[in-house]
């Protein structure tokens, strides 16, 4: 019997007609689930957020983690060597001399070496002008540690092994030897003796090879102006110690012009010493740093340089060879007459890149008897031919080319014609790149023959006529790299190794039986040796009208320029120099078109700022012949010569890089025919682009107690008090100086050593080596372009640059608005050529400092060494003490900058982190940091003395940056040492100290500038 | 005696917690803890005195002897106190040493001063007595053999040159003395035995030794004949009988536990039965009141809360203090039979002491100056470890550099494997050490932080390691000036400054944060 009971699950059952029951049979729930409001908003499901109760489970847990793995120790393993080298005390740094090349920078160094792992460049004091370092050289070791160097050699793209590539190599070289494709050997300038004799040595191996130069960054007109002149290929060599007067036509002699190392000789005029000091006084068109520290800088735009440089032979020789008037025709006449006035001591220097204008500024030197110009020593480190380089591109294309093998070079991002030799490469039967990274020109190879890294190679130098250096390796190589040379040795059927090779090469031809030991323990070897130069007339007339038939004036004209930061881009994967702002314009991380302010009005160009204080601006599109480049950032330049832009290179690389790295635009593509001055059509586009700069176009807003400088004539006619007047203090009805009016009780320093840094603001040229240099040491990490943005830079040393502004506070109390808005706002615009100052701030270590007595845990003391320490491990981060800070110097740690994939750069990966100095320790997130005065170093030279019983040298005292200036204008030392050379500077009369009203006494000076200011 | 009855009960409690506390009081007295001892004698007496010999003050072995404990106590607290009282045996002692009196030491507590004598007790004896006796000859024979022929020489096993057990039964004693003296001319002669090893020996020629005597050559021979005798140790430990030093039965902490029991009881008892005689048996005991007396009830939440606070304050700074801290290493290391029994120099291994920051752990090449000819262990079997384990950790290090112990060369093309030690002392990346100040400069000696590492096996974290302790050793710690020419210009300015002759480590600036911390 069927049941009739009925089961119902709700009332609402019970009534025939409910609709709810209706639907229930229809679906499992009566509503419609609410499954859009969590379900239906991708966006929002996308997003790692999480819900309270997760929160709280996910800190509950981690908390519990954290504390249980707190409780026990790691266990840490201690590995010795099994067999210790003999030269290598686990703990002491071993240096070693030699040398850096790549075909860019060239110098001669030191290595310092902890436990086999290099780890900071320092200067060989022993080479003289090339044993300076820039910030690119002190930056290279960093280069040894990229993470995108290539492990293997590759053999088209895979990766393969050197006897594969040395079968296939010389099967395929040797297939040529009888036909009529050609060899060519493509390198930089090696400017090495053994590395020349082994091309040599190739050539006659294969008899059908023919050996090009090309330097990115050329000289091949000064080259070929020296050559016609005197019948060597080399640079003539100017002693600037000696110059009184420097006339530079858009020669950028402090940065990179005809291969650098002139800042040393520079600075040694630039004291006033005796009441006597050189005058420089530049034409040029972009900023550079030459200008910045010119006594006189005229901007002029490219074409117009040209027709300076007439004119200015014109008026020291009283000829009258063809030209045009230009506006700067007035401080033409002027700077002739003071060339005239000093005569042999008067030096004419150009970089204009035409081998007519090279010949032009000879005959002036000529014309002056100038002795500064020395033909008798030639400089060898640029050799490129551009010409060679251009016939090469043409032969590659036609298909005459077998065999391609290029070193040091990367011709498809460095040539303007990349497109053309692109193809014209695809012709050649074989190419092989040697180089350690996959580079652009290495993608579209057929063998990528790896090299290693300079500190890693063994070769030698000749960077002038009687100095020989010598390169050794301070590190085994960390990847299955051969060196060029080793590889043209092999293909040669040789089994010499290039290490053999330049020892019996330097034995038979350039030691002269001196010992071999002793030329590498030193790193440098010179000789008596001066060239013989037969000299040949100069028809200025003739290059007078051939170099007015290329001048080619337009609207505006773009000169392309180097900026001291990245060069010509091979080490466009360092992190330390991205990050390492332009002297200049303070700007990392980008390149961009430099406009001048009147310009930029007209062509509606803007830059402002925005509310966090960051820079953003507006974009162009630029076109240079048939290349345009887009959305390129305008950059307003104070200084930029009206109908100018400027826009440097070494940017936009895009292979065998880091995405972080891959910044700015390629503005190679520009250099048409290899020339930097072009006529360009700018565009304004939409958009607008973000700037990382460290410092806006800021005047120094009349504060003239932050920095100080006179003028050579005050400088000598004048007392002291009228232009470097100590602030003064009323104290007991009295003035007194600001330093006699104190709150606090003195430290007793007279006890060891106390130690106080000079900076001589007359001879720093704003290099920024020193910058890099403290990178290095301290173990400062990089923090990227949106850090640097929003001012979150952690420079333990930074280089203010400061512009003049037209008005001053003497200009506003005449217009009756001193004090008013409109005082500070017109302060803040710098003039249209302004006078530059660079003032390099680290932490002033006061001997009353304000951040010390904030800190509520005293984490930051002081020393009776006249250091002020800051204790990491005790700093609770408040940043009270950054708050009190008057300089401004100390850096708050953000982030955990160490092993963060958020900061992927060298710190995050472990053969980045080789290059950290084991003395320093790595600063940890929340805490604060700045310059220690490099303790670590002052440390160890009083523990060395120690050791051995006997006071410090003065010299040992050192701190990175210091060491790492190529002029010599940071001094370090102990005055408490009365025969120490800062001593002697504390007395100067130049001496002032930063903010000294504030009386915190520091112990960092500074000497103040002094222009030349002379116009009779 | 009413009350006296009433009490009965309490009186028996009461005078139980009294034995109580005399015991707990006499445990302390009678403690002499022979490690802590040999601790702070380190720290404090070291200095000035040995054990065995004079130093500055008189040797202190078995002081105990000679002076009663309660003297001692007094002697060492406070010298010159005692002195002044007049007691005979200090102004001895005064004029013995001439009128140089030693430090006082008041910081030093009663139970410090036990601990510390009982250290000079020495370590409780183990006398061997050897079941053979051994003829002096053969003991002067094995001396030659070791001061000259070990280089190359092992009783069973060949080493450079053969093994020499029993030769006296295979070759003659004339010859034997002619082979010895000059085994050149030995050859040269035409002797056919001599030519024979020559060629054995590939034309590798024995050092000859002219030096010793026929009797010297007697005593080898005699010696190689019997070879080591290895005494049969009965171990019986003497321990000398001291009633006031006897180690007691119960350990530190019983009886602390055991003092504060007592008293716990003794105040409870006190508390319970201080009702006036005579009162209401309604009103409330003591204990009930103080129990109820709010005022009292707050005191002794603030004391639970701070006491609880104490508590954790003092679990946490102990986190990460790792005294004693002694891991595991992969190879049985026994620094108390190379530093403690051969007496190697601490530098000789740990080289980089004297030159940089790290001590340095030594490479095996190091070790391989004096391995390459001992191969096993023959030593005081240690750790409860046979001699076939040890020889097995010598083959370690063999097996890392490659060592062929067979042929006495290293393996050609050998892979070496470096040997991963676990590290003793971690210093935290912030703080930085550097071993050459304190060895090369201030000269202190490896045991001032390291501890007796001569007489451990397995090496421990003897020092704290915390700042604290640093700074201590800085704040007490003379700088030498007088022999270091650094210090030339310094030791001036400070004596016509502040008429100082002697500073600190401190008061140099040895105490500043940013000297160890940047």
């Amino acid at each position: 019997m069927a049941s009739n009971k009925k089961y119902w699950r709700s009332v609402e059952e019970l009534k025939a007609d409910s609709p709810i029951v209706e639907s229930l049979q229809q679906k499992e729930f009566a509503e419609e689930l609410p499954t859009d409001a969590f379900l239906g908003d991708k966006e929002n499901l996308s997003k790692p957020s999480t819900t309270r109760r997760d929160f709280l489970k996910y800190v509950g847990f981690s908390t519990a983690a954290v504390t249980l793995a707190a409780c026990e120790g790691p266990v840490i393993k201690s590995i010795p060597y099994v067999v210790k080298p003999d030269n290598i005390i686990p703990g002491v740094a071993n240096y070693y001399a030699s040398t850096m090349v790549d075909g860019t920078d060239f110098a001669n160094i030191l290595v310092k070496v902890r436990e086999g792992r290099p780890i900071k460049i320092e200067p060989n004091k022993m080479a003289g002008n090339w044993g300076t370092t820039s910030a690119r050289v002190q930056a290279s070791v960093l280069s040894l540690y990229d993470n995108n160097r290539l492990r293997n050699p590759l053999m088209e793209t895979k990766e393969s092994d050197w006897k594969s590539i040395d079968k296939k190599v010389i099967e395929t070289l040797k297939g040529l030897k009888d036909t009529d494709k050609k060899i060519v050997v493509l390198s930089g300038t090696t400017a090495s003796p053994s590395s020349n004799k082994v091309i040599e040595d190739f050539t006659k191996a294969y008899g059908n090879v023919s050996y090009v130069v090309y330097d990115a960054l050329s000289e091949s007109a000064a080259l070929d102006a020296f050559q016609e002149v005197y019948g060597v290929r080399a640079l003539p060599d100017y002693k600037f110690e000696n110059a009184e007067v420097i006339v530079s036509v858009g020669a950028d002699f402090l940065g990179d012009w005809q291969g650098g190392h002139y800042s040393a000789a520079y600075a040694k005029g630039r004291k006033p010493v005796n009441g006597k000091m050189s005058k420089l006084i530049q034409f040029e068109s972009n900023m550079s740093l030459t200008g910045a520290n010119a006594d006189k800088r005229i901007p002029v735009k490219p074409s117009n340089q040209v027709y300076a440089l007439l004119n200015l032979y014109n008026a020291v020789t009283g000829n009258n060879v063809k030209s045009k008037e230009i506006a700067a025709d007035k401080a033409v006449k002027i700077a002739a007459e003071q060339l005239k006035k000093v005569g042999k001591n008067a030096v004419v220097v150009t970089g204009i890149q035409n081998k007519e204008a090279q010949l032009i500024a000879m005959a002036i030197n000529k014309a002056l008897q100038s002795e500064i110009m020395d033909a008798t020593s030639p400089r060898f480190v640029k050799a490129g031919d551009d010409k060679a380089v251009a016939n090469l591109v043409k032969e590659m294309n036609k298909g005459k080319i077998g065999a391609l093998l290029m070193y040091n070079v990367n011709p498809s991002y460095t040539l303007p014609n990349a497109k053309e030799f692109n193809t014209g490469l695809k012709k050649v039967k074989l190419s092989v790149t040697f180089d350690s990274s996959n580079t652009e020109t290495a993608l579209n190879t057929n063998i990528i023959a790896i090299t290693p890294h300079y500190l890693e190679a063994w070769g030698d130098s000749t960077f002038q006529t009687g100095q020989y250096a010598l390169m050794q390796p301070t590190i085994r190589p960390l990847f299955n790299t051969r060196q060029f040379e080793d590889s043209l040795l092999t293909w040669m059927d040789s089994n010499i190794s290039y290490y053999d090779y330049i020892r019996e090469n330097w034995t038979t031809s350039i030691l002269n039986g001196s010992s071999w030991n002793k030329a590498l323990e030193d790193g440098i070897f010179k000789t008596e040796s001066k060239v013989e130069v037969s000299e040949n007339t100069i028809d200025v007339n003739k290059a007078a009208s051939s170099l007015l038939a290329v001048v080619n004036p337009s609207d505006f004209e773009l000169n392309v320029y180097v900026k001291t930061t990245l060069g010509d881009g091979k080490q466009a994967n360092n992190p330390w120099l991205q990050e390492l702002p332009d002297p200049i314009s303070r700007t990392s991380w980008d390149n961009y078109l430099t406009i001048s302010a009147e310009d930029a009005k007209v062509l509606n160009f803007e830059n402002w700022n925005v509310s966090d204080g960051a820079l953003n601006g507006s974009r162009a599109n630029i076109k240079v012949g048939d290349v345009t480049i887009k959305n390129v950032p305008v950059f307003i330049q104070p200084g930029q010569a009206k109908g100018s832009v400027g826009m440097a290179v070494g940017y936009g690389r895009t292979s065998g890089m880091q995405k972080e790295m891959m910044v700015g635009l390629n503005a190679f593509s520009l250099m048409q025919e290899f020339n930097p001055f072009q006529k360009v059509e700018i565009e304004k586009t939409e958009g607008e682009h973000e700037f990382a700069c460290v410092q806006l176009q800021h005047t120094i807003m009349g504060r003239d107690e932050i920095i100080k400088e006179t003028t050579l004539d005050d400088f000598i006619n004048k007392p002291k008090e009228d232009w470097n007047k100590t602030p003064e203090y009323s104290l007991n009805h009295e003035e007194v100086p600001a330093e006699r009016v104190d709150l606090w009780e003195k430290f007793d320093d007279t006890i060891g050593p106390h130690f106080n840094l000079s900076i001589d603001l007359a001879t720093c040229t704003g290099c920024a080596a020193c910058i890099v240099a403290c990178h290095a040491e301290n173990n400062v990490p990089v923090v990227g372009k949106h850090e640097i943005r929003v001012s979150r830079d952690m420079y333990w040393l930074r280089i203010d640059r400061y512009y003049t502004s037209d008005m001053t506070n003497e200009v506003a109390k005449e217009e009756g608005i001193f004090g008013s808005g409109e005082m500070f706002n017109e302060m803040m615009v710098p003039q249209e050529n302004p006078q530059v100052a660079f003032q390099p701030v680290m932490c002033q270590h006061c001997n009353h400092a304000p951040c010390e007595t904030v800190c509520p845990v005293a984490a930051t003391s002081h020393g009776r060494q006249g250091q002020n320490q800051m204790i990491y491990n005790r700093c609770i981060g408040t940043r009270y003490c950054a708050n009190n800070c008057p300089y401004k110097v100390r850096r708050f740690n953000w982030f955990k900058y160490a092993e963060n994939s958020e900061f992927d750069f060298n710190m995050n990966n472990d053969l980045g982190r080789m290059v950290l100095n084991p003395d320093v320790v790595i600063r940890s997130r929340g805490v604060m940091e700045k310059c220690s005065m490099c303790i670590q170093k002052t440390q160890l030279s009083i523990l060395t003395a120690k050791k051995e019983g006997r006071l410090v040298k003065d010299e040992e005292f050192q701190t990175a940056c210091s060491s790492a200036c190529p002029t010599g204008a940071i001094v370090f030392g102990d005055i408490n040492d009365k025969e120490s050379e800062v001593i002697h500077l504390i007395k100067d009369d130049r001496t002032f100290h930063l903010l000294a009203e504030v009386g915190t006494k520091p112990n960092v000076m500074y000497h103040l500038k002094v222009r030349n200011t002379e116009e009779s | 005696m009413k009350s006296v009855i009433k009490h009965l009960k309490i009186n028996k409690l009461t005078k139980l917690s009294f034995v109580l506390i005399f015991t707990s009081l006499l445990s302390f007295a009678q403690q002499g803890d022979y490690p802590n001892g040999k601790k702070l004698f380190n720290a404090n007496c070291a200095a000035c005195h040995r054990l065995d010999k004079k130093l500055i003050g008189p040797a202190l072995s078995n002081v105990t002897e000679i002076r009663s404990l309660a003297w001692l106590k007094l002697w060492i607290k406070d010298n010159n106190a005692l002195r002044a009282s007049g007691d005979a045996d200090a102004k001895a002692i005064f004029e013995e040493f001439k009128g140089m009196p030693m430090t006082p030491f008041p910081q030093l507590s009663d139970q410090d001063i036990v601990d510390i004598l009982e250290y000079t007790k020495g370590k409780p004896k183990v006398t061997a007595s050897t079941v053979q006796k051994i003829n002096p000859a053969v003991a002067r024979g094995k001396k030659i053999f070791k001061a000259n022929c070990a280089a190359c020489h092992k009783l069973n096993k060949k080493l450079i040159g053969p093994p020499l057990f029993k030769i006296g039964e295979i070759r003659s004693l004339e010859w034997l003395k002619l082979w010895i003296k000059d085994n050149n001319a030995l050859r040269a002669s035409g002797d056919a035995d001599a030519k024979a090893i020559f060629e054995e020996y590939k034309g590798m020629p024995m050092m000859a030794f002219p030096q010793l005597s026929d009797q010297n050559i007697e005593d080898v021979v005699k010696y190689l004949n019997v070879g080591d005798v290895k005494p049969v140790a009965t171990q019986v430990a003497v321990s000398k009988s001291d009633p006031r030093f006897d180690k007691p039965m119960v350990s530190v902490k019983v009886s602390l536990a055991l003092t504060i029991l007592a008293f716990l009881l003794l105040s409870l008892i006190i508390a319970s039965t201080t009702k006036k005689r005579g009162e209401k048996s309604d009103e409330p005991s003591m204990l009930f009141t103080l129990y109820k007396n709010p005022f009292l009830r707050l005191l002794a939440l603030i004391f639970v809360l701070l006491g609880s606070a104490y508590l954790v304050f003092a679990w946490l700074m102990q986190i990460d203090v790792n005294e004693g801290y002694q891991p595991i290493q992969p190879i049985h290391f026994s620094h108390a039979v190379h530093a403690g029994a051969n007496k190697i120099d601490c530098q000789y291994c740990h080289s980089s002491a004297k030159h940089s920051k790290t001590s340095g752990i030594p490479s095996v090449n190091v070790c391989m100056n004096c391995h390459k000819s001992i191969s096993e262990y023959n030593g005081e079997l240690f750790g409860g470890y046979t001699k076939v384990e040890l020889d097995g950790e010598i083959q370690k290090m063999y097996d890392a550099i490659g060592w062929d112990k067979e042929n006495l060369q290293y393996k050609k093309d050998y892979k070496q494997k470096p040997i991963k030690w676990v590290r003793i002392h971690n210093l935290p990346d912030f703080a930085y050490f550097n071993h050459s100040q304190h060895v090369t400069v201030a000269g202190v000696a490896c045991q001032k932080c390291h501890g007796p590492v001569e007489t451990m096996d397995e090496v421990k974290q003897f020092s704290k390691l915390t700042m604290g302790w640093c700074i201590n050793c800085h704040k007490t710690t003379e700088v030498n000036m007088k022999d270091n020419g650094y210090y030339k210009n310094i030791h001036e300015q400070l004596s016509k400054k502040y008429g100082l002759e002697k500073v600190t480590e401190a008061q140099m600036g040895g105490q500043e944060c940013g000297k160890c911390h940047y």
